[in-house]
């Protein structure tokens, strides 16, 4: 069945502006709507449109190759183009796909979590938010990248101050978080700024044929690397510039941190490809040294420290959080090994680890739903009381570990297969060491939630409250999935596997 | 559909011995097993009559994981062992018909079944995984000697066990030194791998310090699984050796000090099965020398005697058995006179003694003399291997002492210990005089030798002729000497009484002194841990303490850091970067 | 002979021996007779010095070395078995442990014992 030729050929035309367009307008408009649920119907309403659209994009790109779309007719490099690739496509669909179940968990979720008259603002400001992260991937143009990373950016400062209602800590959180992520977009502004002057275009596609021909460029571009680098990776999560993370996740509510987590860290891992590998190139000397030494050290480093800090946390969320930071350095050291098994490997840990962290931080948010539990002491007889949200979670967390026939297993193992074809046994060791690590946190929980028995109160053992359906549904769809990637159950590991290889083979193709 | 002739005759002993584990309990379904304990090795022998065209005949291959397995080869060598196993096999289910136990039906079936299906299998995978089998099967059949078999069961166990692990880490050896060949032909010593299946087999046909389980677990097990143990596992090795090590020089040393050694410990030994086990050491011997001299009439010789042996070793723990069965000990020190209670098994047990001793008209009597005559034939080309000679000759002697008199006599003759019995019991006597017949009739001079020589993998030009004059006398001589000696010593009061004791043997080093070593360590250890125990959980605390304070949420890595040393370290970052992006190259 | 073999003819502990015996041992139990033990030795003896005669009258076709004496196997099995069971005193001095030496029984045979030492199962 050719699913491409289902959808309208004007909506494939216009998908790549349609898809930032879309929400950033009915973002303004959800911002005045009087009521929680409209609001809430047009944010799915719109996510879904989104990712009807990406999924659209992405079997054009698959059959025809990659797509530019000129905003306004003014072709680049002077005009406003927008790439979809097979490189950005996928995590498109990627961000679309979180946005949606997201929203739909928001249904319940918010109920508890925002304050009554900031559910539409926080709504709008989600979409705009959307709007962003849309934006960085699609576009072509390195300043556009900058604008939408900051659309995003402001609003999620906004989003996770929201937080606030149930965790008055999210205000800190969110401060921290605007204060290092401004620095961070500034530093990356700065890197714009640099390759600007040194290749006098801001046009990504142009700014890679230039540096080309300069064979790398001067000074100027070894600067302007230097701080993009920098600049993505405070965004990235990259150890150790990482601090803003584990309390924005913490104290975010539940629908901001699975999002972030799925999706926020991911769109920077995706310019941190699309800067190295397409606008710079691992053939200079620079680029590759960076790779090599720096992104590999701190991924490594990151891999080992964050989930040693997983480890002591008391806070199930944070333990989370600290996860993250360590499975960003699973991704990193795919990126520095630099060879197409390596990218790939760390291309599909980044759509995996997307589907299971997303999974884990959901059936998070049910605890707090149910029983207000962050507290990995409190976790005691949860398998009792919330049996199929635990269930969703240890699924995941099995995944996060890299049990086998798991979305995790198969990342992992890529990994560890591309690591040990470059020789690098030490970084085997380290994979190895960690998933142990992460065996340890992750166990942790699964033990009290499994062997613990249910708290008492007032003599009573708690009786068994499961979570609402609409929570229920998008965790158990993370879980399954991460199941159908590694048990390749509807052939769906191998389209993920299929989808990271050739997203790797554009990337090392295009600096051969 | 599943060509029969495909499939290893072994794997349907294995089938039926599966079966038997599944029947009930009760006296009709006994029937059943025994039905299938006599019939099984029979279908077995018709599959290998069918299967077998006088050339080598491969079949049963398997792919597994790129390797190619053979699971059935019978060609003229192999052939031997399968026909002679599914004999004895039928042998030993009428020996142990009026047992009702169904672990030892079982296992006894599986058992045979996998020396069997060791001996066509093709190659070195196929024989390790009959290997093992064997050894687990049968080990349930010394265990069913009672619980003071249990520790030597589990010694048994873990000998064979090993053997298994070194056959299989030999074959992968071997296969990689040979271009991934696992096929199972002459395999020699030249490379490690080759050495290491040598200790293998060594382990399983009782090499000199290898051989202890064998004195220490036969003797132990019921006296069904004495009499089963006996004919399969070494004689699966020996064919192991022959497919193998064929005129590989130091199997004529090794052959030689086995048949030596045994024959003292034999002499001091009271427990007569346990006199058979070393016996049986001593005759292993012979064949491994054989297979070390390698010429084809060396290999006849070993073939014929492995043929032979089987019976008249099991003849001998038969009648010995039955003895036990009827007394309730096999203890020299408590028997004697005892054939005017049981003369059937006596005179069983003396044709047997003959056979073994090699008196001419009974079975050793050629094939013995064939692989003697190998040796001093070749010491015409070696002087060296006419000491060799000698040690056989010597061994002969030592045989004629320790089965050829020893057993019959402390059993049967000597001092009337006073015991009146029944005698053996009906199928015992059937099994007992089948094995008899065949020991008369395979060294027959008219028309029965020459049945086994048919079975000899070698066509020789000149076939060895037996009964010459000159070799029935000089035999003759030998034993005439022998027993006369024994009558002098005897008469002169320098023979020793037979004294109940344990005697010593190599596996004292692991049973006393390795144990005890073991002992002392561990209590080295307990005190040592004591002290250190302190010591070390201190360590253990400092530093689960030290990994607290970095990492828990109040730790130093973990204070949710201010927003300005996060922006010190992306400077710090950045610096870093630029330091890389200008001066690493 | 045949009025010696006839049950009148012999004493009490003759007839109590025989009925005692299997019908089968009964024409042997002459074995048993000292006599018979004393002077069996006889036997071996002269069937040796036949054969040691027959051996000068048709020698080996192959001989090995040791062949040029006359006899030469008699001695080597006289001597072999008479080295091997001297043997056994100091054998037994150096080797021979009580029974319970590795505290696993060698001793007493548990299932079938008729041993007074140990009550089991009697197999009648």
């Amino acid at each position: 069945m050719d699913l491409l030729s289902l959808f309208p050929a004007w909506l494939l035309e216009q998908g790549p502006a349609f898809v930032i367009v879309l929400p950033l307008l009915m973002g303004a408009i959800t911002a005045i709507l009087p009521s929680r649920t409209s609001a809430w119907w047009v944010c799915l309403i719109v996510t879904l449109l989104c990712t009807v659209t990406s999924f659209g994009l992405l079997l054009q790109v698959y059959s025809e190759g990659t797509s530019v779309y000129t905003m306004g007719g003014w072709d680049p490099p002077h005009g406003i183009s927008l790439v979809l690739d097979v490189l950005s496509a996928p995590v498109l669909l990627l961000i679309a796909a979180m946005a949606v179940v997201t929203t739909v968990y928001a249904m319940p979720s918010t109920i508890a979590e925002i304050e009554p008259k900031k559910r539409a603002p926080f709504y709008a400001a989600f979409l705009l938010c959307f709007a962003g992260l849309m934006g960085m991937v699609v576009t072509g143009d390195a300043f556009n990248v900058f604008v939408f990373l900051e659309v995003s950016s402001i609003s999620t400062y906004a989003l996770v101050a929201m937080g606030a209602a149930r965790d008055r800590r999210a205000l800190a959180a969110a401060y921290n978080y605007l204060i290092l992520g401004s620095i961070g977009a500034t530093f990356f502004v700065i890197g714009l700024g640099f390759m600007f002057m040194e290749t006098g275009t801001l046009n990504m596609a142009d700014m890679s044929r230039i540096l080309a021909e300069l064979d790398g460029g001067s000074r100027v571009a070894k600067v302007g690397f230097g701080f993009i680098i920098i600049g993505l990776g405070l965004k990235l999560a990259m150890f150790p510039l990482h601090t803003w993370l584990p309390g924005a996740y913490a104290y975010a509510p539940t629908k901001v941190t699975v999002f972030l987590a799925s999706t926020a860290t991911k769109a920077a891992l995706y310019l941190l490809f699309r800067f190295t590998f397409t606008v710079f190139d691992p053939s200079y000397d620079y680029v590759i040294v960076v790779l090599t030494y720096l992104l590999t050290g701190v991924g490594v480093v990151g891999m080992v420290f964050a989930s040693l800090q997983a480890i002591f946390q008391t806070d199930a969320r944070r333990t989370l959080a600290y996860s993250s930071v360590a499975q960003v350095g699973y991704m990193l050291l795919g990126i520095g090994l630099a060879t197409a098994a390596g990218i790939a490997a760390g291309y599909l840990h980044l759509l995996n680890h997307a589907i299971i962290k997303g999974g884990l931080f959901l059936a998070m948010g049910a605890f707090w739903y149910r029983f207000g539990i962050t507290r990995l002491s409190d976790f005691n007889g949860l398998s009792k009381t919330m049996p199929w949200t635990m269930g969703a979670f240890m699924i995941s967390g099995l995944s996060l570990i890299g049990v086998p026939f798991t979305a995790g297993f198969v990342s992992k193992v890529n990994l560890t297969i591309a690591a040990a074809d470059k020789g690098w046994w030490w970084a085997v060791a380290i994979i190895v060491v960690t998933s142990v690590l992460a065996i340890i946190y992750i166990g942790r929980i699964l033990l009290a939630a499994y062997f613990g028995s249910p708290p008492e109160i007032d003599g009573e053992v708690v009786k068994r409250n499961e979570a609402p359906l609409m929570m229920l549904v998008p965790m158990w769809a993370m879980a399954l999935l991460s199941i159908a990637i590694g048990s390749n159950i509807l052939d769906l590991g191998d389209f993920f596997v299929t989808a990271s290889e050739r997203a790797a083979a554009l990337l090392v193709g295009s600096g051969a | 559909m599943i060509d029969f002739f495909q499939i290893n005759p072994g794997l349907w002993l294995i089938l039926a011995g599966l079966i038997c584990a599944l029947v009930p309990k009760g006296e009709a379904f006994a029937l059943v097993r025994k039905a299938l304990v006599i019939g099984a090795p029979i279908l077995a022998a018709v599959m290998i009559f069918q299967i077998y065209t006088s050339q080598e005949v491969l079949a049963g291959k398997i792919t597994i994981g790129g390797l190619e397995l053979t699971t059935l080869r019978i060609d003229n060598l192999s052939m031997v062992w399968g026909y002679l196993f599914c004999l004895i096999g039928v042998i030993n289910g009428i020996y142990g018909f009026h047992e009702k136990c169904r672990i030892t039906d079982s296992s006894a079936l599986i058992y045979a079944g996998a020396a069997i299906a060791g001996v066509f299998s093709g190659d070195l995978l196929t024989l390790f995984l009959f290997w093992e089998l064997t050894a687990i099967s049968s080990v349930f059949l010394i265990w069913k000697g009672g619980e003071r078999a249990y520790a030597a069961g589990i010694r048994y166990l873990a000998l064979h066990v090993l053997s298994g692990v070194l056959l299989l880490a030999g074959a992968i050896l071997f296969a990689n030194t040979n271009g991934g060949d696992y096929t199972f032909n002459n395999i020699g010593i030249d490379t490690l791998g080759g050495w290491l299946i040598l200790i293998a087999i060594g382990i399983k046909c009782g090499f000199p310090f290898l051989h202890m389980w064998m004195q220490d677990a036969y003797p132990k097990a019921s006296i069904t699984g004495t009499v089963i143990l006996s004919a399969f596992t070494t004689k699966m090795a020996i064919y192991a050796l022959a497919r193998g090590y064929v005129g590989v020089d130091i199997l004529i040393y090794i052959g030689a000090v086995m048949t030596c050694f045994p024959v003292f410990f034999a002499l001091i030994e009271n427990d007569l099965r346990r006199v058979l086990a070393f016996s049986l050491n001593n005759q292993l011997g012979f064949m491994v020398c054989g297979i070390g001299i390698g010429t084809e009439l060396a290999m006849n010789g070993v073939v014929g005697q492995v043929f032979v042996h089987v019976i008249f070793k099991s003849l001998l723990f038969m009648s010995i058995g039955a003895v036990m069965y009827r007394v309730g000990t096999a203890k020299a020190s408590e028997l004697g006179g005892l054939f005017r209670s049981m003369p059937i098994t006596a005179v069983f047990c003396l044709i047997g003694a003959g056979s073994i001793a090699a008196f001419p008209l009974l079975a050793a009597f050629v094939t013995k003399a064939m692989i003697i005559s190998a040796v001093i034939y070749e010491a015409a080309y070696n002087p060296g291997l006419y000491v060799i000679a000698g040690m056989l000759l010597f061994a002969s002697a030592g045989v004629m002492e320790h089965s050829g008199i020893k057993v019959p006599y402390f059993t049967f003759f000597s001092h009337d210990s006073g015991r009146r019995v029944k005698e053996a019991p009906l199928n015992m006597l059937v099994a007992m005089g089948l094995a008899a017949a065949l020991c008369i009739f395979l060294a027959f001079p008219w028309g029965g030798y020459q049945m086994l020589y048919a079975l000899m993998p070698y066509d020789l030009p000149k076939p060895y002729k037996p009964y010459t004059v000159d070799h029935v006398v000089f035999q003759l001589q030998l034993l005439f000497a022998a027993i006369s000696a024994f009558c002098l010593l005897k008469k002169f009061k320098l023979y020793p009484a037979e004294r109940r004791g344990e005697i010593l043997d190599f596996d004292w080093t692991y049973r006393k002194l390795c144990l005890g070593i073991t002992t002392w360590i561990g209590a080295m250890w307990t005190r040592l841990s004591a002290v250190t125990t302190r010591v070390r959980n201190k360590a253990i605390a400092g530093a689960g303490r030290r990994l607290y304070q970095m990492f828990s949420p109040a730790g130093a890595m973990s204070e949710s850091a201010p927003s300005g040393l996060a922006a010190a370290l992306t400077a710090a970052m950045l610096i870093l970067v630029l330091f890389f992006v200008y001066f690493v190259r | 002979m045949a009025e010696k073999n006839a049950p009148e003819a012999l004493s009490a502990k003759e007839l109590e021996e025989r009925q005692n015996a299997h019908p089968f041992a009964v024409p042997f139990l002459w074995l048993g007779k000292q006599k018979v033990i004393d002077n069996f030795i006889w036997l071996p003896v002269l069937g040796m010095i036949a054969m040691i005669a027959l051996g000068i009258v048709f020698p080996h076709e192959k001989p090995a070395p040791w062949d040029v004496i006359p006899g030469s196997w008699a001695v080597i099995g006289f001597v072999s078995y008479t080295f091997i069971v001297l043997c056994a005193k100091p054998l037994t001095a150096l080797l021979s442990r009580p029974e319970d030496y590795y505290g696993e029984g060698g001793l007493p045979d548990p299932e079938y014992s008729t041993e007074h030492t140990h009550e089991g199962d009697h197999h009648d």
